[in-house]
């Protein structure tokens, strides 16, 4: 039996420990908006945060979250800065991708709420976009930077 | 209004409203499908209103990124006079009222969505709105003049009455549809060419997108299948002793496209299927190597049998200027999108159900149908939204491979594919060869260009299968296959950009010479501008350079002076400041019309202090007609250019023996964030009818990347990916 909290709520798995926290999450708990991209760690689509740290969820086992926080796009509430950036900047195209682009945006915010260009560029290479929408992305986490610092980051979601 | 407009809109409306366009031109008969409920005003297949007045819109194109969705939301919504995120939208079931009226099929591509459906659904809701109006008047018995349609409410002038759409709906309901309405002038547009948000921003920035990797009907199962690495092969025998003991594993059998493997969740099916060991029947001979490959079209250079294309004799004597030749080369490619392939399918006693992201659901209803041996009418296809198509999702392979293994099971089941089985089991860009040649004169004129081109056709392959779709279901194979071979003999995909060189030059000649390989072959975004643009502008480069010319000067010169290429040139180096970059800053140009739109583009680099280039900023210019949302144009170039650097630095697949080489994203790379130059995009204002933006701005990028290396390092590259450093 693993337990963790999910984006705020306690779960108790009897789940494989070694199965990656991606599927746990999205096949075992049922939460889509954290996504499947190469299975390697290399796209970035499957980024969540675990105790406020952006981690690739589809080489992380479900091991490595006993006793910590997971928390994923659901968890942001929708009202994050970042998403409202998002929407105001018309950053998704497909949107395949986006949820892995603002929580690894959420994660280097937390650590440093007023990046540079430089400093946006290095710190979400590791997030892959085919549709090529880095240049929003990179004003849209500006934008957001400004009002991110009245945002609490792993507040808990509404209990169903 | 000109009269040519209005003739155009009598002429539609006589028949009861655009709508019927799809049917005429589909060849069908038949009523519209029934999506609303009873009580609801439904003038045609794409709208309906009800009583609560909640407005829903059938998206009949595939939103892969490109924007569709708010796109033609916005042209209802614009005649309709509603703000665009009033108005919900479902993605359009298969039927022939949504099938595409020039290609035949309910099929997302050649940027085309927005051109061919720029009129009709501006139409739709003019007529939704008039009829709505009529509803007014006659609960009134205001005249029509007394009354305007604004914001989702039908006022009155004088403002004496106001009453909701909602209110209406029961009345217009039992209406005839407006007929004869006159659209809106472009002066009077209030969202088209002004509207810049997109209506999926939130549900694409909160996880709620539902694509169809997230799609899970209850009691659903996950399957994976082990296909044979090399084309072609068939599973002869495997061993599943170890995986079928594995938790949560409910199955493992051979299908006709690999051993599936089913289980309960992806995880415990991927690694039982890694537990599997499959025998395939072994790689037959042929051009399966990419070496072999490379070396069949340089043969086919060397020789002279080509198919003519186009032939402009030249007026000048052959020899009399100096000879520039070059040959270009580009390889296969893979789409890669985000969203790996993915399909599910449920069984029922009456047919079958799938949900998949689909540029084509009518294929993929088609591939069920087959595959289960049951009617089409019986399978239903439920399309989410795509992550990313590129062309890719056109194909149906994911969709036959779900039924297969659906009808060996008693539970739904989603066939999820690994990155690795996306690289490695694509419907590739093919590999393509060019050779360019022309004469340079004294005075800077150019005669006798040649452009010989080597390739698979993709039509050939890919035409047979689209074609049980387009035609009636008895039309026996062979009529298919035809077609196929038809259309490889002057190949669209192949010469596309090539044939209608916009320069004027003495004497142009284009030839193709058709090499089958048995590399499975697709629509890559842009097609065959994807190759013919490098090949065509990169060589241009070439002769400004053999003439001693500027590059824009040059094209300018071979270019008619009222070309738009000429017009968005002009853009371009205008943006650019072209000829005066930066000091250290080094700029390339390429100019090419594609899609009915012409765009062109400046890369600037730079050289860094081990001589390795950096993209440092793309000038980009657009002239794609009457724009609806100029932010979505704008992502679009950007998109189009960052697709088509990945591919100029990166791109690569190779096969060996049949098998392709390359497997996931850390040896078939694509731009990352930090690699990422600024852009500047520029369109062009224009009133006329819309063109492409989908694929419109990847064409260019790669020969101006070229060119600006040229201009930086004095070495010409012919090869795609480039070698930088």
């Amino acid at each position: 039996m693993i337990e963790f909290h999910l984006n705020g709520r306690g779960r108790s798995l009897d789940t494989d420990p070694a199965t990656p926290l991606l599927w746990v999450i999205r096949d075992t708990l049922g939460l889509t908006g954290t996504k499947f991209g190469c299975g390697m760690g290399v796209c970035g689509a499957c980024t969540v945060h675990l105790d406020g740290e952006a981690i690739r969820s589809c080489v992380t086992p479900l091991s490595a979250a006993a006793g910590k926080a997971v928390t994923t796009i659901e968890g942001l509430g929708g009202d994050h800065p970042l998403q409202r950036a998002w929407v105001a900047h018309n950053v998704p195209q497909c949107g395949y991708c986006q949820s892995g682009q603002i929580m690894a945006a959420a994660a280097l915010l937390a650590s440093n709420p007023a990046p540079d260009t430089d400093e946006i560029r290095q710190s979400m290479a590791g997030n892959l976009c085919r549709c090529g929408t880095y240049n929003k992305i990179q004003r849209a986490i500006h934008s957001a930077a400004d009002s991110i610092a009245h945002w609490q980051p792993d507040a808990p979601e509404p209990q169903s | 209004m000109s009269l040519s407009r209005r003739r155009f809109i009598r002429n539609v409306s006589v028949t009861g409203g655009a709508f019927v366009i799809g049917f005429q031109l589909a060849g069908c008969s038949g009523k519209p499908p029934e999506l609303g409920q009873p009580g609801d005003f439904e003038p045609d297949a794409f709208l309906r209103i009800n009583p609560d007045g909640q407005v829903t819109v059938q998206i009949a194109k595939a939103e892969m990124g490109q924007g569709i969705v708010t796109g033609m939301v916005t042209l209802v919504a614009e005649e309709l006079e509603l703000d665009p995120q009033q108005i919900h939208y479902e993605m359009a079931p298969v039927h022939s009222a949504f099938a595409d009226p020039e290609m035949r099929l309910q099929i997302t591509g050649g940027s085309a969505s927005i051109r061919i459906y720029y009129d009709i659904l501006r139409q739709v809701g003019a007529s939704a709105r008039e009829t709505l109006v009529a509803a007014a008047m006659a609960q009134t018995g205001l005249p029509r003049a007394s009354l305007i349609a604004e914001n989702g409410m039908v006022h009155a002038v004088d403002g004496s009455v106001a009453i909701a759409y909602a209110e209406l709906v029961p009345v217009a309901r039992t209406l005839p549809l407006a007929a004869d309405v006159v659209l809106k002038e472009a002066a009077d547009f209030r969202l088209i060419g002004r509207y810049e948000q997109r209506v999926d921003a939130l549900c694409k920035s909160d996880g709620s997108a539902r694509f169809g990797m997230d799609v899970a009907p209850e009691n659903c199962l996950t399957a994976v299948l082990l296909r044979c690495p090399w084309f072609d092969g068939e599973v002869v025998a495997f061993e599943a002793t170890r995986a079928r003991a594995m938790a949560g594993v409910v199955a493992v059998f051979a299908t006709a496209y690999g051993v599936a493997v089913v289980a309960e969740g992806y995880w415990q099916a991927s690694q039982a299927a890694a537990k599997v060991e499959v025998e395939f029947t072994p790689p037959a001979s042929g051009l399966r190597d990419s070496k072999a490959i490379a070396e069949a079209m340089t043969a086919a250079l060397d020789g002279d049998d080509f198919a003519s294309v186009r032939n402009d004799q030249s007026g000048a004597e052959a020899g009399a200027g100096q000879r520039v030749q070059g040959r270009y080369h580009v390889p296969f490619l893979a789409h890669a999108p985000m969203e790996p392939l993915n399909a599910t399918c449920r069984i029922g006693n009456d047919g079958c159900e799938i949900w998949v992201g689909s540029q084509a659901p009518d294929i993929a209803r088609d591939a069920a149908s087959r595959e289960l041996g049951i009617p089409r009418e019986q399978v239903v296809v439920h399309n989410q939204f795509l992550g990313g198509g590129f062309g890719r999702r056109a194909a149906a392979d994911n969709v036959a491979e779900v039924a297969a293994i659906a009808r060996q099971l008693q539970r739904p089941v989603k066939l999820v594919w690994s990155r690795e089985d996306d690289i490695r089991h694509d419907w590739y860009r093919p590999a393509m060869a060019g050779q360019l040649q022309a004469e340079v004169h004294g005075d800077g004129s150019i005669s006798h260009w040649q452009h010989r081109i080597v390739g698979p056709s993709i039509n050939q392959q890919v035409l047979p299968e689209f074609a049980k779709s387009m035609l009636p279901q008895w039309v026996p194979g062979a009529a298919r296959k035809l077609i196929g071979d038809v259309a490889a003999g002057k190949d669209f995909a192949s010469v596309e950009g090539a044939d209608e060189l916009p320069y004027r030059f003495d004497g142009v000649s284009v030839q193709y010479h058709n090499l089958p390989v048995p590399v499975p072959l697709g629509y890559w975004r842009s097609v065959g501008h994807s190759h013919t643009a490098f090949a065509v502008e990169s060589f241009i480069d070439e002769l400004a350079h053999a003439a001693g010319a500027d590059p824009v000067v040059f094209r300018r010169r071979h270019l008619p002076a009222d070309s738009r290429q000429r017009r968005v040139l002009d853009a371009v180096a205008e943006a650019a400041n072209w000829g005066s970059p930066a000091p250290g800053r080094f700029q390339g140009v390429a100019v090419h019309e594609s899609f009915h739109s012409v765009v062109a583009e400046v890369v600037e680099l730079s050289l860094g202090d081990n001589g390795t280039p950096r993209i440092e900023h793309v000038y980009c210019a657009i002239e794609c007609g009457q724009v609806i949302n100029p932010d979505i144009v704008r992502d679009q170039m950007e998109g189009g250019i960052v697709f088509a650097l990945s591919a100029a630095l990166y791109g690569e697949i190779t096969v060996e023996k049949g098998a392709v080489q390359q497997s996931n994203y850390h040896d078939y790379p694509m731009l990352r964030h930090n690699e990422m130059p600024s852009m500047t995009v520029v369109i062009i204002d224009s009133n006329a009818a819309p063109s492409g933006v989908g694929e419109p701005g990847t064409p260019p990028a790669a020969p101006a990347l070229g060119n600006a290396l040229f201009a930086a390092t004095g070495v010409r590259q012919r090869r795609l990916p480039f070698k930088l450093g």
